[in-house]
Formats: structure tokens, C-alpha cells, sequence
């Protein structure tokens, strides 16, 4: 009997076929990234390295957070305010919260539309930036009136009471008014005027923020600009500081810093939105040191400005101080009020 | 008795193949007719506010070059002079040079509109759909820069191989006569 030498069943042949078609499948799935949880591949040229652009020398913290956050109760927070006696006065959803220190509710004044801002006056009266008017109201949370609404385009986003005037910011205007406590408007100012070397308020975003500072000018971020700039109530500029950088000592971003507030002693204590910083800057508008950074004030630290457009909206955290120097940071993003105390030296 | 001819003569090949050529054509131009007229009644796009722009979109294409591009809506846009979507974080100058550009294709023009406003529009053959732009407008600006899947040059394909690998699920079915899911204004 001979065999046939140099020849492979055909069984044989399928069965290889089969197996190394199985082969090919199973690392077809394996290698195919079909998820896109491996990235896209991209080199580093096309990532904005986020974690890299929020971080600073952490010896440049000067404050540490004091007690556990107080909730402010609202699904969105919009403005804080310090009031007498320790009463915190927070603007939010369709009502103004009144909170006592350890934050206990005290007082809820309904509104019929969003508040964008508050403000308090020495006697106790409460004013109330709506999109479009003020609405003043007493201690009880009476309305006593509402202030003539601006136009549809306005916005009203700061308000400040100084001794014999209220003083609002309209971001849909670009101009702060000055009115007397009866809401009489005084005047216009900062609006662009080349003759009183006035370049005008740049507002991108709805963050326009005023205070009246200890030196007794007006101070107004002007935030297309990245500066803070000085006004005479009369609205003449005095003087402006602050320089455009993502680096610890400027204002990152198109439109910072959204809010401020000034310390007894005239330094500045400024909140950036989108990479959430508070800072704080001497009475010359040099930097001096940070009171939180990313990673002190939102859960997931820098990454968490990129995830979407209404997060960096809701980053706009306000800041208000008492007396004593404490800062009180309006966290938007998680609806409550955190007190941050300096640390001491040595 | 007669007997069938049943051979097949020229002429009777002529006349039959003549017929089912005619009835080829006719099935042909109906069939192509019925192609063109049919209404591809879903397209994919991408929900600008689920889109984290991961970069997913400008290498999970099956096209060599995305068909997702990145779209600017100026309603939006703050016009500003020191745009995050235009300029790298940490430009060495505040003017258009390439090095100050955040995009790396450069596809993002700027024009001086008046002072201190610019605008700023996209060169869709340089872009790349990346997303660098829409990171750094959503975080710093006012998220007027923005993906979209542009119907120019999708094909359309059944299982959109960048939906699969869209970490965010941000692509979704639309109406082909509603094709683009655009920010709005009020939104925010």
C-alpha cells in the first residue's frame, strides 16, 4: 500500500481557517477601541492641560477654610450679602434667604423673578437687584417699592449701598448707575467718553461686579479688561490695576474677576470664574496671596472648569467680608456659603 | 405536422435582447429615481451641551479628515479681545501670531471689528474637529465655540463610529431637515 506524501486533509485546512478567523475577531474587539475610553490619540499639542494651568506654589494659601459649609437652601445661588447682627442675606432661585451665622434660616423673602444681587443698608433695608429694576424692601421683608425697570436689555448684576447712595451695576449696559436711596438716578457712569479718558466697561459674561471701597471711591471690575478700576462718585476713572494672565497673580479668562469684595484695611479680595481662584491684592492692586485655589474650592479640583460652558457659569462664586476680616466665599456650584479665616503666621 | 422551429435566429435575438435591454433601463432610471427620491430622514449631530470635547471626534471619524468641525454662533460670543478660544493660555503677545494661537491647525480667524472687539470665525478646511477651541471658550468665555457634525461631508453612516466612542454620549439622531443642534442664547 503507498501513501500519499506532501498533501493536508481538508478537514485539517477548514479547522486552521476557522481558528484563525476566531483569532482575528477576538483581537479585532481586544485592540478596537469601540468605546473611546483610550483617548483620542492626539499628541499633547492638542490638549488644554487644565491640572498645569491651575497650579501655584501652595506656600502662596494664606487662609484656611473654618467649620462645615452652611447651605443656602437654593438649587442656585446667585449673591451674597453681610448684614448686621451676623446675618448673611443670599440671593437665589426666586427669594433672598436670610441666614444666621450658624446658618439657621431666619427669613424668607419671595420674589417674582430671579435675584442677580443683593445688598443691605445700615438701617436694615434690603435692596434687590432683579434682571431689570431694584426692589427695595424693609427688615420684616416687606416691599416698600420697586425702582423704575431699566429696558429689556439690562441686566443688573452688582448692587452696593453707600451712605446716601445705591449704586448698581448693569452688565446689559455696561454702565453703573448711581442713584439716591429713593431711586432717583443721579448719574451714569463709566460709559465710554475719550474727553474724560473713560474707555468704557467691557461686559462679555453677566458678571459686572461694584463696591465702594474704605477710601470712599467706587471701585468697578471692568472685566473685558481684567482690571479693577477706581471712580470718584462724581464718575471720574482715578485709577485702574489688574493685567490679564492665567498665572497666579492675574485674572485668567475673557471676563475676570466676576466678583470682589474689600477688606477693611482696603486690600481687594477677588473670585475668578472658570478656574476657580480667591485671591487676595493689596489697597495698590499688587497680589499678595491666595485664600483658596481649584482644588480648595470645587470637587474635582481644575478639571472641573472644562466639563461644560454651564459650569464656568456657575463658577462665578461671590465673595463678601465682615468686619473682622473673615471671607465668606458663595459657592454657586454647591448651593452653600464657606468662611475661610486667615492662617496665622509663624 | 408541422414542426416548431424552435433555433434561434439573429432576428429573434435582436428583437428579444433589444426588449430586456428597454426594460433594464426603464427598471435602471426607476431604480434611480427612487434613490434620489428618498428622504434620508435621520442624520447624527452632536449635543453641544453634553459635548466635553474630548478629541475623540477629530481621530474616531471613519473619514481621513472629521466631518465634525468645530461652529461658532455669534449670538453668543463676547466678542472679546482676549479670547480663550483663540489664544493659548499663555500667549506671548496679545496679537495673532501663530505662537500665541491656541488652536494647533490655526483654523480660528480673527478680525478687528471695532475697539476692543474682535471677531472671530472658522476656517472649516483647516479644522480638524479637536476641541482644543470649545475647552478653553466653555471654561473661560461664554461657550460660543462649539462641535457640530457637518452634513457636507458625513456620510451618514449607520453606526457613526465617533457616537460609539463618545465618551459623553453627546451624538444623537436629528431630523435631516433639523441637521444641527445649535446653542442658543437663553440657554445659559
Amino acid at each position: 500500500m503507498t501513501q500519499r506524501q506532501g498533501k493536508m486533509d481538508s478537514g485539517v485546512i477548514i479547522t486552521v481557517l476557522i481558528c484563525t478567523a476566531l483569532l482575528v475577531a477576538i483581537g479585532a474587539v481586544l485592540l478596537v477601541d469601540a468605546t473611546g475610553r483610550r483617548g483620542s490619540g492626539l499628541s499633547r499639542v492638542y490638549e488644554l492641560d487644565a491640572v498645569r494651568l491651575a497650579s501655584f506654589d501652595p506656600n502662596l494659601i494664606l487662609y484656611h477654610e473654618v467649620g462645615p459649609p452652611i447651605a443656602t437652601g437654593f438649587e442656585r445661588s446667585r449673591a451674597l450679602a453681610l448684614g448686621a447682627n451676623g446675618r448673611f442675606y443670599i440671593a437665589g432661585d426666586k427669594a433672598v434667604h436670610v441666614l444666621r451665622d450658624k446658618g439657621t434660616l431666619e427669613q424668607v423673602i419671595r420674589l417674582a423673578s430671579e435675584p442677580h444681587c443683593v445688598a443691605v443698608s445700615a438701617e436694615g433695608r434690603l435692596y434687590v437687584g432683579l434682571r431689570d429694576h431694584v426692589a427695595v424692601f424693609d427688615e420684616a421683608g416687606q416691599r416698600i417699592v420697586s425702582w423704575e425697570p431699566l429696558g429689556e436689555r439690562s441686566f443688573l448684576s452688582s448692587i452696593v449701598v453707600a451712605r446716601d447712595d445705591v449704586f448698581v451695576a448693569d452688565a446689559g449696559h455696561a454702565v453703573v448707575l448711581r442713584y439716591d436711596k429713593t431711586g432717583q438716578l443721579i448719574r451714569r457712569i463709566g460709559e465710554k467718553d475719550p474727553d474724560r479718558d473713560i474707555p468704557g466697561f467691557i461686559v462679555p459674561s453677566p458678571y459686572f461686579d461694584l463696591a465702594v471701597a474704605p477710601d470712599g471711591l467706587l471701585r468697578v471690575v471692568n472685566p473685558g479688561r481684567t482690571r479693577i478700576e477706581a471712580y470718584t462718585f462724581r464718575g471720574d476713572l482715578e485709577f485702574f490695576w489688574g493685567q490679564n494672565s492665567i498665572r497666579i497673580e492675574g485674572f485668567c479668562g475673557c471676563c475676570n474677576p466676576a466678583n470682589f469684595a474689600m477688606l477693611p484695611d482696603g486690600r481687594y479680595v477677588t473670585a475668578e470664574k472658570g478656574l476657580i481662584r480667591v485671591k487676595i491684592y493689596d489697597a495698590d492692586g499688587v497680589f499678595e496671596g491666595v485664600v483658596a485655589g481649584p482644588d480648595e474650592l470645587v470637587v474635582g479640583g481644575a478639571a472641573r472648569v472644562f466639563l461644560s460652558v454651564e459650569d464656568a457659569e456657575a463658577s462665578g462664586f461671590d465673595v463678601a467680608v465682615d468686619p473682622d476680616g473673615r471671607i465668606f466665599v458663595l459657592d454657586t456650584i454647591e448651593n452653600t456659603v464657606r468662611l475661610f479665616v486667615e492662617r496665622e503666621k509663624g | 405536422m408541422p414542426q416548431r422551429n424552435d433555433d434561434v435566429t439573429r432576428r429573434r435575438l435582436l428583437r428579444d435582447g433589444l426588449w430586456g435591454a428597454c426594460l433594464a433601463g426603464i427598471g435602471g432610471v426607476a431604480g434611480f429615481a427612487a434613490h434620489k427620491g428618498q428622504k434620508v430622514d435621520w442624520l447624527w449631530q452632536i449635543d453641544p451641551y453634553k459635548c466635553i470635547a474630548c478629541g475623540n471626534c477629530a481621530t474616531h471619524c471613519v473619514l481621513e479628515e472629521s466631518a465634525v468641525k468645530c461652529t461658532h454662533v455669534y449670538g453668543i460670543c463676547g466678542y472679546c479681545e482676549i479670547c480663550f478660544g483663540f489664544f493659548d493660555p499663555e500667549p506671548l503677545a496679545i496679537n495673532e501670531g501663530a505662537e500665541n494661537q491656541m488652536c494647533p491647525t490655526g483654523a480660528i480667524e480673527r478680525k478687528f471689528v471695532e475697539e476692543p472687539y474682535y471677531e472671530y470665525s472658522i476656517s472649516k478646511s483647516l479644522c480638524n474637529g479637536c476641541g482644543k477651541c470649545v475647552k478653553g471658550c466653555n471654561a473661560f468665555g461664554n461657550g460660543s465655540l462649539f462641535l457640530q457634525v457637518q452634513h457636507d461631508r458625513c456620510v451618514n453612516c449607520n453606526q457613526c463610529a465617533i457616537a460609539a466612542a463618545c465618551p459623553s454620549q453627546a451624538f444623537r439622531r436629528v431630523p435631516a431637515d433639523q441637521p444641527y443642534l445649535l446653542k442658543s442664547v437663553d440657554h445659559v
